[in-house]
């Protein structure tokens, strides 16, 4: 794996040669304890030691409202919409590429969605080590604390001014090189990464699954009838805004709009979440899941155990942007899990 | 086809040909595809079907499968936006099309077996796709037998059709509604009363059943009680298939996707899961 160390001092240079041909987002403090990947400008206080960012980065690569087709009424003729953006997500932390590669797992399989993979496509991933760790995380116990694929290039901060730069692919290599020869990694440097690593980890395991997170849907198997369902979801305001901030949700809604001259009009997919009222109605008001405590239970089936039996991971990384969103304070899928686990320890 | 603009989501134009009301409030559209092709689906598959401007709502394919004709017919209810502006629709109007979609009723498997249609309110439109393919390949099925059940005499869809069958004396016709009126001289009562009264060849029956999702753990059980094993029942299953490509998630029951896995599922695949039926 090739490594290069680069200096802070190198870096407005490159941010000003990538912004020229690609939009590009770096996490900056919005206020105190909230980040965000925000389009980079120059002088932008990048914030190295932010926490999660508080919208996943899911957004880039499908947006809240996304057009698919455009049609027209006269004709009854559709076209497809295809808007592949290219851009740099600079700073995303690993469990979040993590997220991002199930994303590409789930659109390209079966019927591949071109809409997303077309952006996928045109996205360049830079990760970069955490610093810090949300209070609500918990990523080194379910297996996200870190990634093989999915990146161009992956940064470490190995000092005040310095970073460990991991090439994940010949564009990222290419980005990195743009202002002029790079400097291999030193093993001294190869070795101040690996310790930040370590850091970062001690800090991340303390808050933690009590069972290896492999035995997740196994455990979910067990506890279908559970009243921990009952127990938190009757607290549940049916808001979606654990969908809306987890960066593996990705169920959709499709609605379109006309032109004031009923001519043409967008066919467009929105993001949709498995907790709001209506998600499983169908026609005749029939609801599949009219319950909260359905909804609820259904969303961490769908993130401990139905994703894991399609891709072999948890659908969940434990970013725990589910955790500070939840005004109810019921979404913690470290907890719920502890719990069900807790609750089924005598069957072991 | 310009693989580079291929994009799941993109309709195609299909041209109603024929609307045919079945009752108040159901109707029967047939449609001409408009790229000249048939349809080429299975029994039970299912279409999206775009009114631009209105949305895009899932239906089942009612016709049989068709080797050159390009029609195919749908049987709508008028209950919502989508279904509403199909009914206003004339013919000569054009729609947008996706599809054909999900799993199909295993007629393979029934080839030489007696065969149990089960039809509940409009499950007779999805499952007569089953029927007239049976009934086009008749010698090579054993006894078919249909059940229908209709809540009341009034919301009985295919009458005229379903007359014919039974004097036919290709399929055994036994009919049923909930709630009789004056005119009704037939059985009287939900679909699961006319199991016990039919005479069926457990070890060589097999069942394709639609209906309402309460009636489905009924039919089943009165199924089981007759003998005829999980293998041997085939269901057809109701949920909102909005993508129909297995991503937006609205469909699902439990892990399956209705749209992909689905709808048709053998009840041994099913049986586990706690949303199914």
């Amino acid at each position: 794996m090739t490594t290069y160390t680069v200096y802070k001092e190198q870096l407005p240079g490159l941010f000003e040669k990538w912004s020229k041909q690609y939009a590009l987002h770096v996490p900056a403090r919005l206020r105190e304890g909230f980040y965000d990947l925000v389009p980079w400008k120059k002088d932008l206080e990048i914030a190295w030691d932010y926490d999660v960012a508080y919208n996943s980065p899911k957004r880039f690569v499908m947006p809240p409202h996304e057009a698919l087709i455009t049609y027209d009424r006269r004709t009854c003729e559709a076209q497809p919409v295809f808007e592949a953006p290219k851009q740099i997500l600079f700073g995303v932390h690993p469990y979040d590429v993590k997220a991002l590669n199930q994303l590409d797992q789930l659109m390209e399989g079966g019927s591949p969605d071109q809409n997303y993979l077309r952006r996928r496509e045109a996205t360049v991933v830079m990760v970069f080590e955490p610093l810090t760790v949300s209070s609500s995380a918990f990523w080194a116990s379910v297996g996200a604390a870190s990634v093989a694929h999915g990146f161009d290039l992956y940064w470490t901060k190995i000092g005040p001014a310095a970073f460990t730069v991991e090439v994940g692919s010949a564009k990222g290599e290419e980005l990195l090189g743009m202002n002029g020869p790079l400097l291999s990694s030193t093993a001294g440097d190869k070795e101040g990464a690996r310790r930040a690593k370590a850091r970062v980890l001690a800090k991340a395991r303390k808050n933690a699954l009590r069972y290896n997170w492999e035995e997740t849907p196994r455990l979910l198997a067990k506890c279908w009838d559970s009243p921990l369902w009952r127990r938190y979801s009757q607290m549940c305001l049916a808001c979606g805004s654990c969908n809306l901030v987890c960066p593996t949700c990705y169920c959709f809604d499709i609605r379109e709009e006309t032109d004031d001259k009923l001519e043409t009009g967008v066919r467009s997919r929105e993001w949709d979440g498995c907790m709001l009222e209506g998600f499983a109605k169908v026609a005749g008001n029939h609801n599949f899941r009219p319950k909260a405590q359905d909804r609820y239970r259904h969303r961490y089936f769908r993130k401990g155990k139905y994703i894991y039996d399609k891709i072999g991971e948890l659908g969940c990384v434990g970013c725990g942007r589910c955790v500070r969103a939840c005004t109810a304070g019921i979404a913690n899928p470290l907890k719920v899990f502890n719990e069900l686990w807790e609750e089924t320890a005598h069957e072991y | 086809m310009n693989t580079k603009l291929f994009s799941p989501y993109v309709p195609r134009p299909v041209t109603l040909v024929e609307k045919t009301p079945l009752s108040d409030f159901v109707t029967r559209f047939t449609f001409e595809q408009d790229n000249g092709k048939p349809l080429a689906h299975k029994p039970g598959q299912f279409v999206n079907l775009s009114i631009y401007g209105i949305g895009e709502a899932p239906f089942s394919i009612s016709s049989p499968p068709r080797r050159t004709n390009i029609t195919f017919e749908i049987a709508v209810r008028r209950i919502g936006a989508v279904t509403g502006a199909l009914h206003a629709l004339e013919p000569g109007a054009k729609v947008g099309l996706r599809g054909p979609y999900g799993s199909s009723f295993p007629v393979m498997k029934f080839v030489g077996k007696d065969v149990l249609i089960v039809a509940g309110g409009l499950g007779y439109i999805p499952l007569r796709s089953l029927l007239f393919y049976q009934l086009r390949h008749r010698d090579e099925f054993g006894r078919i037998v249909l059940m229908v059940g209709t809540r009341d005499p009034k919301e009985r869809i295919f009458v005229d059709e379903i007359a014919d069958l039974a004097k036919s004396g290709e399929v055994e016709v036994m009919e049923t509604v909930d709630m009789p009126d004056s005119t009704w001289k037939g059985n009287v009562g939900v679909i699961t009363t006319l199991l016990p009264k039919a005479e069926l060849d457990p070890g060589n029956t097999f069942v394709a059943m639609v209906g309402p999702p309460i009636m489905y753990r009924f039919v089943i059980a009165e199924c089981r009680k007759k003998g005829i094993a999980s293998e041997q029942i085939f269901v057809s299953l109701e949920r909102k298939m909005k993508c129909g490509l297995g991503k937006c998630g609205h469909c699902q029951i439990n892990e399956l996707n209705t749209c992909i896995d689905g709808p048709v599922f053998c009840y041994t695949d099913i049986e586990a899961y706690q949303e199914a039926i």
